[in-house]
């Protein structure tokens, strides 16, 4: 079958479209591959097709509906009485409401916590500007001052622990357990080791001096810790 | 004719559309023939979105194209009792109203846009594409979009309808025969031409090499 640029110009869209006979889209394809005039026109309209089918569908506007059913069937009917006054009500009971009432109630209690407002006792002096401002910078400096405590008692536990573990990895052989006569100290010196008694003894009671001292200054946890600590690994 | 709404309702949440759109729409129009104004509501709802896509891809105008598909249901609500299953699909009728009105409005206006063209000596595409539409819908399309919308407003009509109904509605040619009641060749002629024409346009606008 011989095939020519004007059968080829004439029926583009049925080779495009899939509705050629299987020996016309061999013709067809047997002239383009070796028609330079065909090519760009082939390649045009097919990159044509492909925008076309890229392009989406636009969506129309909101109000385009309402207006065609104002002017073919009326206003829609509206709700009259109790119903049509408390229709608006029904939009709240929906999730998407619920979980944005619960946040910003959360949010509420947080700023009113941090400013420090008593919802059990709420007072009209509360609600003043420079009171409030007052409370915040009151809040404010008390959680830093727990935070520093905080940290401060965190790092007396840590060295009291570093400590014992330095303690516990002692060597305990004979050797060196045994008294050694210290190079530039003489018997009866005036530190409070005893030269004759064990090394690791005499460590021992230098740490449970430390952990009294400390639990004298630092409170609460810590001191219970350290209490525990001097009953448990310190004979 | 409420149960029958109900059913046609539940059909399509279901996602069965696909293959009962015909009958869905039938049903409609039966019960919007017997007084029910929520399955024309219905019909409405099912529709807008295409005939407002032709419309616009005719006129290239949002606000042309939203008066135009206004007018087309109007005449639809007129007419339905006119329409008959036998001469095929509600949506192949509802095209062939609204192909129907866009003629109508295109010869309308062509006095206008003599008059305009003539008052804009050198015309400009990116101007012209943007006259007449929101920044919404200007959002809408990108680049290439746009130069092809300019382009297809740049076709005669009859070119222009066929290639729409075609490319961007996707319609098979047996429906675009019904729509534009012409012969199935000249459909075939139609499309053809317009789209080398579309092609030979967008080559003109710089849009693809020639």
């Amino acid at each position: 079958m011989t095939w020519t640029c004007e059968q080829t110009e004439a029926r583009l869209s049925e080779y495009l479209d899939g509705l050629l006979t299987p020996d016309e889209r061999y013709a067809f394809d047997m002239h383009v591959n070796a028609c330079e005039h065909c090519v760009p026109l082939v390649a045009s309209v097919s990159h044509l097709l492909t925008d076309l089918r890229s392009m989406e569908q636009l969506e129309p506007p909101p109000q385009l509906i309402t207006s065609i059913l104002n002017q073919t069937i009326g206003p829609r009917k509206t709700s009259k009485g109790w119903r049509g006054a408390f229709g608006w009500l029904s939009g709240l009971a929906s999730p998407r409401f619920a979980y944005s009432a619960v946040s910003i109630a959360a949010s509420m209690a947080i700023l009113l916590a941090a400013s420090g407002i008593s919802l059990r006792k709420p007072k009209l002096a509360d609600f003043y500007p420079g009171n409030i401002a007052r409370s915040v910078d009151r809040q404010a400096h008390l959680a830093y001052a727990h935070t520093t405590k905080f940290v401060s008692d965190l790092r007396v536990v840590y060295e009291i622990q570093s400590r014992l573990n330095q303690d516990n990895n002692l060597p305990t052989t004979p050797e060196t357990t045994m008294p050694q006569t210290a190079p530039g100290k003489s018997p009866g010196s005036t530190d409070s080791t005893r030269p004759d008694a064990p090394r690791q003894q005499n460590r021992a009671n230098g740490i449970r001096r430390e952990l009294e001292v400390l639990a004298t200054e630092v409170p609460s946890a810590s001191v219970s810790l350290c209490g525990r600590l001097l009953k448990r690994r310190i004979p | 004719m409420a149960q029958g709404n109900f059913w046609v309702k539940l059909v399509t949440v279901a996602g069965f559309e696909a293959d009962d759109t015909l009958e869905q729409d039938a049903q409609l129009v039966q019960h919007c023939l017997q007084g029910d104004g929520s399955a024309w509501e219905e019909l409405v709802r099912r529709h807008t979105r295409r005939i407002f896509n032709i419309c616009y891809r005719f006129t290239g105008n949002g606000t042309e194209a939203e008066d135009l598909s206004q007018e087309v249901f109007l005449r639809v609500y007129k007419t339905l009792g006119s329409y008959r299953s036998a001469y095929g699909g509600f949506a192949t009728w509802m095209s062939s109203v609204t192909r129907n009105l866009l003629i109508d409005h295109y010869r309308r206006t062509k006095r206008d846009r003599i008059t305009d063209s003539l008052e804009d000596a050198m015309p400009v595409v990116e101007n012209k594409e943007s006259a007449g539409r929101r920044p919404d819908q200007q959002l809408l399309l990108g680049e290439l979009s746009s130069q092809v919308q300019t382009a297809l407003t740049k076709l005669s009509p009859e070119l222009r309808e066929a290639v729409i109904l075609r490319d961007l509605q996707q319609l098979e040619y047996n429906e675009i025969r019904q729509v534009l009641d012409v012969p199935e060749g000249t459909v075939k002629s139609r499309i053809n031409r317009g789209r080398i024409e579309l092609a030979r346009i967008l080559q003109q606008m710089g849009v693809r090499p020639s």
